[in-house]
Parts: structure tokens; sequence; C-alpha cells
């Protein structure tokens, strides 16, 4: 009996990370997870819609969430700030009887759709550990990582309520995935800390030292590859880790991946671009 | 056997043991289980209570009086914590309660199909175990407090009617409940009875203190309060006026009835000073009132303790004003006021202990006594080395094992790591008792903050979470973590450390000081209460402002940010918040309103802030901080036109949003940074890393060839110009117009 779900991609991977688009579809088929395409659903709105009108933001992820609701199914998402985000919005609505009928009357005016507040959303790395199993994901292992790796988590996610079965403050799904995967989990502080997405824009300079923090502290314990279940906190540690190390003087160079093409790639899909992961593992450092 | 005095005896013989067993979800049954064990020993009862979560069910067979309190969950499901105990009461080796009297309080939701269903099965399963059901269960809708008031007061009569043997003794109940309801009882005797009459202080001649303890023994304690220091302080002296033989009623100041201070005998004050030597926002209006109230406290007997800190100016301002107000009111001066500096607790607990002492000592018609002083002070001292201070039950937890390190940095070598020690420590022993004993038989060299359990400065990190030790368990931290349980305790980040734990608070108090978040009250309406006219504001506001000013530690809220380490000029979450509840107070004039907005929306304020996320997930204190960020922000964004890199971020995300359904980068990169930014990216090797997917693998054959080699990497994918729409684009538009027409 596969797992249904509703399939949200998240912010950014239909442009800055295709490659999440490229492996979240063979990385849930492996897993036996079936996904629904949600083709309607907009940005989560990143926390940054809310900063212009809370209420706005509400009603888009309202309109999201009915849509999944509408097809019976929860929603899985790769991304940790559409899953915090949506999960946020859809307690608000849970909570404030008030907000959910305000909300249901925009819905109804405008795309003939109402939320029961009854589907629930879920990151990929909390359904594999708590619906697929961590043995079921070991089976499915067929190139095992031999790195050090360090997962990262970030803040989004990690809010009560919003992490699955996992501890906010001192999570392990992301150990268990990178041990079942092959790899040797590394020990760090950082990876619940924030690396300053939603600044990046705009106060860049505080945004690239948090970053910079992030990145040292895994290579100072060891890590030889970064695996992210954050996209957006992806971005940074992938494309400003070079400005990052020198702007903060610190170590940054190390390859950073998303969890799901550490799925991906550990399940047998696109060998070339694990072997050319590997050879960025040797290479690249300070 | 039905005079009070063979009530008394009864009471007081044998095996007087009960056990409380809580299984809670929400935390209700665990409150109500609290509020038993406190009441129980009125009764003469000794309660212990138990979680039911790791609770020795072979134990049960020994107890003679067991009282359960539980709550369902979901589809009448047992809560987490009682599931293991539940699963071992239907096992093959339950054990046989034939000796065990006891009763059950149901808690549940009769919107739910299997209300109450775990205390149903507690109630059957008992009664099947061989257990003597005495009163009959109680099912609790969710206002549970009603009916379970009218159960405990019941359940209690009949566990207290079983004597010191263990049998039930039914001819008992009824003088039992009699003798509580007319004032009796062995708890109330030992709290506000004579001396005579309390066996914890013999030394005590009861018949001289006999007469003061008659009638009235009412003590109003009045609080005004910003951190929440002297709220808390309040408390304290309300659980100790006990052992004087008061009663004590404590008071926030906010919405205080001025007239009714005219009937009170005994009023002791808790004051802290805000700002330049202003009232706490609580205060203020009570104390505008009492200024021009006249001379209505002609019976009334009073002391001050006022919190201040004395690197301001105007230190303790707040309560030498309340000492002297109270005094041209009329009021007597029981003890002499005491100015506190931060480090408050030794000079408040010894002002604390003359202060009651002598106004315990204050009879019935409101005359003081000053002979029996030293008395009643031997009296309270007796009654607490006898334990009986301690009403509040002690929730047992089993031990736990764990590994805790400790952050250690010594500042004269510069030597800094972690200390581990493997601990076996009782689960219901916080933090602060941990770094205590560890300190104690460890290693003596180890510092940290110690002090009262609220103490806001006390913070430290435990595993990511920010805490204050001495109010967070070691069960909540390591719950579900078995043996191998570890904490890891560090100084929080956002200070200097000076030494081990200990951080260095001055940075903050800085920032503080130059935002100068002080209370600049304006003219408002006012209505007359009692004889003077005070300022009214609207209820709702009041209690949002009241409930939104409620932070624990400011200091410990200041370091949930993530951005704070690295921008030290930036105010930080504790100073927005503060000054965002200060700028939606109704009282403040409309210079200071706007003087708040534009210390918000400078460049170390709100738009310092790079990710409230790291803030919300800190707990209800991280959470309500966040709302008001995200408040003050959209204001600050609103105030500016939406301009600058922060206001078009927020405004273009939206627009692309509206555009597409999704997010366009190309649209945010090109307008929020424009072309110095852009300029700057490509300069260091951003744009390249964009445009190429330096360590990410793309699609393109080029792209992966690209990626053989070391950074920047060369032309690989390029993000959308023009994202396509999501399905039915449409409906997003026209939520869009409905809601703001803005965009």
């Amino acid at each position: 009996m596969p797992l249904r779900y509703a399939y949200h991609p998240g912010n950014v991977a239909h442009s800055n990370a295709m490659e999440v688009a490229d492996t979240m579809p063979l990385a849930a088929e492996s897993l036996g997870i079936e996904l629904v395409e949600l083709e309607g659903a907009t940005s989560c709105g990143a926390g940054i819609i809310r900063q212009a009108n809370a209420d706005l933001q509400v009603a888009l992820n309202a309109r999201t969430l009915a849509q999944a609701e509408a097809l019976g199914l929860d929603i899985i998402t790769p991304c940790a700030t559409t899953a915090a985000t949506l999960h946020e919005d859809l307690t608000a609505l849970r909570n404030d009887s008030k907000l959910m009928a305000k909300t249901n009357a925009v819905l109804e005016r405008n795309c003939e759709l109402s939320l029961t507040g009854e589907v629930n959303v879920h990151h990929l790395l909390h359904v594999i550990v708590d619906e697929v199993g961590i043995e079921k994901l070991a089976q499915a292992v067929k190139n095992p990582f031999g790195f050090n790796i360090a997962g990262y988590y970030g803040p989004n996610m990690q809010q009560e309520g919003a992490c699955g079965g996992d501890d906010v403050f001192d999570p392990d799904y992301l150990e268990r995935v990178i041990s079942a995967m092959g790899g040797t989990p590394v020990e760090w502080s950082s990876r619940t800390h924030s690396v300053g997405v939603p600044g990046i824009f705009s106060e860049e300079n505080t945004v690239l030292k948090q970053t910079a923090a992030v990145l040292a502290d895994a290579k100072t314990e060891g890590a030889e590859l970064v695996v992210s279940a954050c996209n957006l906190s992806h971005m940074l540690m992938d494309v400003y880790q070079g400005k990052a190390g020198k702007v903060s003087g610190e170590a940054t160079k190390v390859p950073v991946i998303h969890l799901t093409e550490l799925l991906a790639f550990g399940f047998g899909h696109y060998v070339d671009r694990l072997a050319q992961l590997r050879t960025r593992v040797m290479i690249i450092g300070d | 056997m039905s005079d009070a005095a063979d009530v008394s005896a009864f009471l007081t013989d044998g095996d007087r043991s009960l056990h409380i067993l809580f299984g809670s979800q929400s935390g209700n049954s665990e409150d109500l289980a609290a509020k038993i064990g406190k009441k129980s020993a009125t009764y003469g009862l000794e309660a212990t209570i138990h979680d039911m979560d790791g609770f020795d069910l072979a134990s049960l067979s020994g107890m003679s009086r067991v009282l359960i309190v539980c709550s369902t969950w979901g589809e009448g499901e047992q809560p987490d914590n009682a599931e293991d105990l539940w699963q071992a009461a239907n096992s093959e080796g339950a054990p046989n309660l034939d000796k065990t009297h006891f009763s059950v309080c149901a808690l549940g939701d009769t919107s739910y199909e299997f209300f109450c269903e775990s205390g149903k099965q507690w109630d059957t399963r008992f009664a099947e175990l061989g257990g003597t059901r005495l009163v009959d269960r109680v099912d609790c809708d969710v206002d549970y407090e009603p009916p379970a008031a009218v159960w405990m007061d019941s359940a209690l009569s009949h566990m207290a009617a079983v004597d010191g043997t263990g049998a039930f003794q039914s001819a008992m109940v009824e003088p039992i409940a009699t003798a509580i309801a007319s004032g009796g009882g062995v708890g109330q005797q030992t709290k506000a009875a004579p001396p005579s009459a309390t066996a914890s202080a013999p030394s005590v001649d009861a018949g001289e203190l006999q007469e003061i303890m008659e009638g009235d023994r009412d003590l109003h304690i009045l609080f005004g309060s910003q951190s929440g220091n002297a709220e808390g302080l309040c408390a304290l002296i309300a659980k100790k006026a006990a052992d004087y033989g008061l009663v004590g009623h404590v008071h926030d100041m906010d919405g205080f009835d001025l007239a009714s201070m005219s009937g009170m005998k005994r009023i002791l004050i808790a004051c802290s000073t805000w700002g330049e030597g202003e009232q706490p926002d609580n205060a203020e209006a009570l104390y505008q009132a009492a200024t021009g109230a006249g001379k209505i406290l002609t019976n009334t007997h009073f002391s001050v303790c006022a919190l201040g800190d004395t690197s301001y100016e105007f230190f303790c301002q707040s309560g030498k004003e309340w000492d002297q107000v109270l005094e041209t009111m009329g009021g007597t001066r029981i003890s002499d006021r005491v100015d506190c500096d931060v480090d408050y607790d030794s000079p408040a607990a010894t002002w604390m202990a003359e202060a009651l002492s002598r106004i315990a000592c204050v009879d019935d018609s409101g005359t003081f006594n000053d002979e029996l002083v030293e008395q009643m002070a031997q009296f309270a001292a007796g009654d607490s080395a006898s334990g009986a201070s301690g009403d509040v039950a002690t929730v047992s937890m089993p031990e736990i094992q764990l590994e805790a390190s400790v952050f250690r940095y010594d500042a004269d070598t510069g030597q800094s790591g972690m200390d581990t020690w493997a601990c076996t420590i009782p689960g219901h022993y916080s933090i602060m008792d941990l770094l205590r004993s560890l300190k104690a038989t460890q290693d003596g060299s180890l510092t940290f903050r110690d002090g009262a359990e609220n103490d806001p400065t006390t913070g430290v990190c435990v595993n990511g979470r920010l805490v204050l030790p001495g109010m967070t368990r070691l069960c909540d931290l390591v719950r579900d973590k078995g043996s191998g349980a570890k904490l890891r305790i560090e100084p929080i980040a956002a200070y200097d450390v000076i030494r081990d734990l200990v951080v260095d608070y001055s940075s903050y108090d800085n920032l503080r000081a130059n935002s100068k978040p002080w209370f600049v009250g304006g003219h408002r309406e006012g209505s007359y209460v009692g004889k003077v006219v005070i300022g009214s504001m609207d209820a709702v506001v009041a209690t949002e402002l009241h409930a939104s000013n409620e932070i624990a530690s400011p200091q410990l809220l200041h370091a949930a940010s993530d951005s704070v380490p690295y921008n030290r000029s930036y105010i930080g979450p504790a100073m927005i918040t503060h000054l965002w509840n200060r700028s939606c107070d109704p009282r403040i004039s409309d210079k200071s309103r706007t003087a708040i907005i534009e210390c918000l929306a400078a460049t170390n304020g709100i738009k310092a802030e790079t990710d409230f996320a790291s803030i919300h997930r800190q707990g209800n204190f991280g959470a309500n901080a966040a709302k008001s960020m995200l408040d003050a922000k959209t204001a600050v964004l609103s105030h500016d036109g939406y301009n600058g890199r922060h206001g078009k971020h927020v405004w273009w995300y939206t627009w692309s949003i509206k555009s597409s359904g999704k997010v366009n980068e190309t649209t945010l990169y090109r307008t929020v940074l424009g072309p110095m930014g852009l300029l700057s990216n490509a300069l260091s090797g951003v744009s390249a890393r964009m445009i190429g997917g330096f360590t990410r693998t793309g699609r393109p054959m080029f792209n992966e060839l690209l990626g053989m080699v070391a950074p920047p990497a060369g032309i690989g994918k390029m993000p959308k110009q023009f994202n396509s729409p999501v399905a039915n684009h449409h409906e997003v538009v026209s939520i869009f117009n409905e809601m703001d027409g803005r965009f």
C-alpha cells in the first residue's frame, strides 16, 4: 500500500533549485511514496508576504491546503520553509475560528474551495522516519555514501508540532537518515541555526556571517559534505559560500546538497551526478 | 467519635499517605493533581503526586489511598504518559489491589465520541484488580474545574476516613467533612490556627499568640512589576505568609481598586522602578490615583520592598514614592523600606522575614502588638523548619541517567572546552539543581549564575534550547531519550562569556539604555474610581498589553535571535518587542510613539533581524515575541512606503506571487539589489555560482563537466526569467484583488 501525498515542491524547485525537482520524484518512488502534484499550489510566502499582509498569506496558504484536502491527501514537501509556513498558518486557522470563517469566505468567493483543517503538512524528512521507516530506507540504498556528512535542519521546521516525532531542539532524524544512507553523521551545534535567508537581500553582511558560521562549524567538526533539509538555506550555503568566507574570514568551502539529492543518488539514480559529487568532495575545501 | 478533637486525632494517626496519579496530555490533569495534593494536607493526608510515566505499577499494592486524574486523548486513547502504565495494568503481572481504596476523576471533551474513555478504563481496571471504589468516578467536560472541585472534596473526605492501618471508617466521612467545612482539619491548624494546636512549633507560648491569630488574618500584597521580578517576589511572600498565620492575597496594581485599600489592615508592596525613575506600566495608574486619594489608610500597616538598579540615577524611585504616598494616605509603616539592587534576593529575603514577623502581629482590630514580634518570628521559624511551609506537594519523578556536558571557559588561561559527567538524578530536578549538584560534588570551580528559579539573569542554553535553569525540569529535556540521554549545557550565545556559563549582560544593558524604552504618558480620557479620577483603558487592550509584556527573561529573549551574535549594534528581539508593545500602549504620548517607531525603523532596529524563525521556535515566549516583531516590521515597512531593500524585498516578493503564484528570484535580484548589488555579486562569484550551479548537479552536460573543476564554475542553468503560472492562477489574482489592492 503506497503512501500517497499531495506534493508541494516548495519555493525554489522551479527555478534556483531545479535539482530538487529532478530528484524528489525519484527519491519518492524508491521509497514507495506516491506524489500527487498540487498544480495550483502557490509559494507559501516564506514569511515574506505576511510582512506586507498577514491575512493575505494565510488566505493563499489556505487555498493550497484546501486543494490538498479536496484530494483527501496530506501535503508533503522537501522545503523546510514551506513545511513550516503551511503548518504555522494551518495551526493559526485551526485555533482561530473567526480567522477560519473569514478565510473560508474568501476561498469560497474566489476559488469555490473551503478548508476544514483536517489536512496535515509534512516535510519529506519526517515522512521518511515516521512513515516509511529507517529500515526500509536502508534497504533501498544502492550506492552508500562513505563521507562525513553534516545534516542541516535550519530553524524553520524545528518548531513545536512541525517536525514530526523529532525533537525541536535536539533533532536526530537527519543523522539517522545519513547513517542509513551509508554516511557518517557529524555532530555539530549549528545544525538548527538560521543562516538568515529572509535577510539576504537586505542585511547581506549579517547574513553572510551567519552562513559562514554555520559552514565553518560543519567543517570544524569534520564534515566533508553538508546535506540540507532546507532548500532556501541551501542557496545561501551553496552560491554564497565563497562570499561568506571572504566577509567572515572563515573556512567555508564545502559541497552542499539537498536532502532529495542525497536520497536519489544513494538509491542509484543519477549515477553521473553522484560521481561528480564524489569528485567535488575530494577537491573542494579551503 | 465526632468531636473536633477526635477528628484531629484520627487525622494524625498512623499512615496518612495519599498517592495521586496523573495521566496528562495538555497539563490539566497534572495541574489538578497538584491542587489535590495541596488541599489534601487540610485532610491530614501526606500526598505524593506521581506522573504515570515511569510509575512502578507493583508499588500500587502497598498503597491504601490512591486518586487518579486522567485525561483522554484523540479517539478515546490514553494520554502519552499513561500509555505504558495502562499496558502494564492490563498485563498478567498486574498487582492485586485488595488493600487499595481509590477514586477516579476523568477529564474529557463531550464533543468527542469517546468522552472520558481513559478515566473510565482506569476506574474499571482498578475495580477488576480488587480495589475498593470509595467515591464514584466523575466525568468532567472541558470546563472541568467545578465538577472536579466537588469530586475532590468528596474524595478527600473519604480518603481521609481511611485510618492509619488502611481500613476505611465510613463513620468518619461526615465528621471529617464537617470539620473541614467549619475551618478545622490538620492542614489549616498547621497554617493558621494558634500555636497550641501546632505540633511543629512546640516552643512557642500558645497563649500569647492565640489572640492575634484570630479574626481577620488577610495580608494584601501588591506588585508593581515590569520584568516580573516584583511579581515573583510577591508570590513568594504570599507563600511564606502562611508560616505567620496570615492569608496572603497577591494583587496586580494594574486594575486594582484603590478604594478597597481602606478596609485592609495589612499591606506589603513590592515595586520595581523603570527607566528614569518611573513607575512600572502596571503601577502608573494606581500610583497617580493614590497621590490624590486622601487619608484612607488610617487603620492600615504597611511596608515596601523597592527593586531597582544602582546604575540608574533614580535608584528604587518608584518604591520610595509608594513608601511616601502610603504614609501620606495615613498608613503606618510597620517595617522600614528596603531598597534592593539587581541582585535583590538576599536583601528582599531579610526584609520579608522582618516585615512578615511584624505585620503578622497586627491583630484583628488593626492594632500592632510589638511585644509579640519575637515570638512570631520563632513561631514561623519552627513552622518552616518542620517543613510545613512547603504547601505545594512534590511531584516525584523516577531517577534518570544522563551524560551532562558543561561548557567551561577560563578567562585567565583563555582555555575552553566541555567537561562531561555521567549522572543519575531524579527527573523532577531542575537544571539548576543539576548544576548545584555538580558544583557541590564534582567541581567547586564550576561557575554559573545561581539565583531564584525565575531569576531572568540565570539563563543558559541546553541542547539548543534557551531556558531559565531553575524552571526547567530534567525529565522535560530528556524525554524519550532513554538511558542514553545527553545534556549539553552552554552559555547563551548573544553575550561575551565571563567564565564557564556566566555571560556579560552589559551589551544588552547598553542597547536598552540607548533605545530609551521609557514610558512617557500622554493625556487621555479618565474615569471616576472611588473618589479620584484615573485614566481608563479598554479591558481587552489592557489584557493584551499585559500578556505581551510578560517576558520571563528579556536577556534570554535577546539571545533567541540568531542574528544578534553577528550584528552587535542590533537592539534585538527583547527590545523590539518591548518598544513595539510601548507603541501599542494607548497611554503613551504621540511624541513618544513617533520616537519609538523611528527607533524601530533605524538600521539597528527591526530591519536588522534576518530571520524570525529562530525566535519563533523558542516556546511561547519566542512565538509571542516573533508575532510582535512581525507586526512591528509591517508597521515600519508601511511607514517607509516599502522603499529601501527591506521594503522592496517584501513588495516584489509579494508582487511576484500575484503574477504567477511562484517566487521570481530574477525579479527580486534585479529590483531589490539594484545595479551595485548585482555588480557585487558578479565580482564575488555569487552570480557565477548561481548561473553555473557550483556544487549543484544541473542537467546540461556542459554544466556537469564544469562541475568537475573547482569554483567558480562556468555557464550552466539560468533561473527562469518568467515563471509559468500555477494552475487556476486567476484564483490567486482574485484573492489578491479582494484582500490587498496595493499589489
